[in-house]
């Protein structure tokens, strides 16, 4: 998974303009006014189903209705990769289907329809826009214990991007 | 009621360009922007044209701003805020407030009657600080603005 940061809300330019109307600069209050625009690779449609459910973001998505699918495309679950008998399932089973669906494409069968039979592993990349405060809220519901290992280290690194970019936002929250 | 541009996304035709290819390209994002580059404003301006006419407003989201707003009273903001939830506005002082908003609700507020002065001010603001042309004049110039 690859994540980059590709812009950010300028925050020394809100801190003048409270600067000029004699205003105490308050993270909390400034917290819907500071966006972040991400680009995110490589993660599953597993993960990207957990991260629309936040729904004060808005998403840009790579379609699967023109693009074509590839095998090598796809992640596989730690759990799968160290368990031999669960990898080669894993393995026979994306041979199935990825040769199912290289076959519908052949026939004639739009890739739009054609990708009813692909995995949820399989990778795809987005764009994401987003204030800090929803961000903190994923932050705080994501990194959690409780939620998968893919989507906590997606979690992380925006919360870690997100830092670098504005310290002055993100000293409140703290480390779970 | 007074509108002043405190900050926007850099390069926003651009910005809505490349998530107008994210949703159609398997290529990475500097792979995107470097075509888009070589391209130029023209293909910037055939794809946020396209978008508009087919009302795919959900790309303008990523084009982002905050305003300062000065001279708007407590019973205005409340009735922009309530109308459009995606507007934040926050109190500064007296009559003066913060306000972060996406091109989507300007294009949005623009064709509202209760939003459509507000957005005047603010296009008339991106106008004056040459921000975002193309966008301007696609948006709310005579085309869009008559559709």
């Amino acid at each position: 998974m690859r994540i980059k940061l590709l812009y950010n809300t300028d925050v020394e330019a809100l801190k003048k303009v409270l600067d000029m109307k004699g205003v105490p600069f308050d993270p909390e209050a400034m917290m819907d006014h500071v966006v972040y625009m991400f680009e995110i690779e490589d993660c599953s449609r597993v993960t990207t189903h957990q991260l629309v459910r936040h729904r004060v973001a808005s998403y840009d998505q790579e379609s699967q209705r023109f693009s074509a699918a590839t095998k090598e495309g796809v992640v596989t679950p730690p759990s799968i990769q160290t368990n031999e008998a669960a990898s080669r399932a894993y393995e026979e089973a994306l041979q199935t289907v990825y040769s199912a669906y290289e076959k519908m494409v052949t026939a004639g069968v739009p890739k739009e329809d054609a990708r009813y039979i692909l995995p949820t592993a399989i990778k795809t990349k987005l764009v994401m826009t987003i204030n800090a405060r929803s961000l903190m809220h994923i932050v705080w519901q994501r990194t959690a214990l409780q939620a998968q290992w893919e989507i906590r280290e997606l979690a992380t690194s925006l919360r870690d991007l997100a830092r670098e970019a504005t310290p002055e936002l993100w000293t409140k929250i703290m480390e779970r | 009621m007074k509108v002043s541009l405190v900050w926007s996304s850099p390069k926003p035709e651009m910005t809505i360009a490349v998530a107008m290819r994210r949703c159609y390209s398997t290529k990475v994002i500097e792979d995107i922007e470097a075509e888009l580059e070589k391209k130029g404003p023209e293909y910037w301006k055939f794809l946020l044209a396209k978008c508009l006419q087919d009302k795919s407003l959900d790309v303008l989201e990523h084009y982002t701003m905050s305003l300062l707003v000065e001279g708007a009273n407590e019973v205005e903001v409340s009735r922009l805020v309530r109308r459009f939830p995606y507007i934040h506005a926050t109190h500064l002082k007296e009559t003066d407030w913060l306000f972060s908003v996406n091109a989507r609700t300007l294009v949005e507020l623009w064709k509202d009657s209760e939003g459509k002065s507000f957005a005047e001010s603010v296009v008339a603001e991106l106008d004056r600080k040459k921000v975002s042309p193309l966008f301007n004049e696609l948006a709310f110039g005579d085309v869009i603005h008559a559709h």
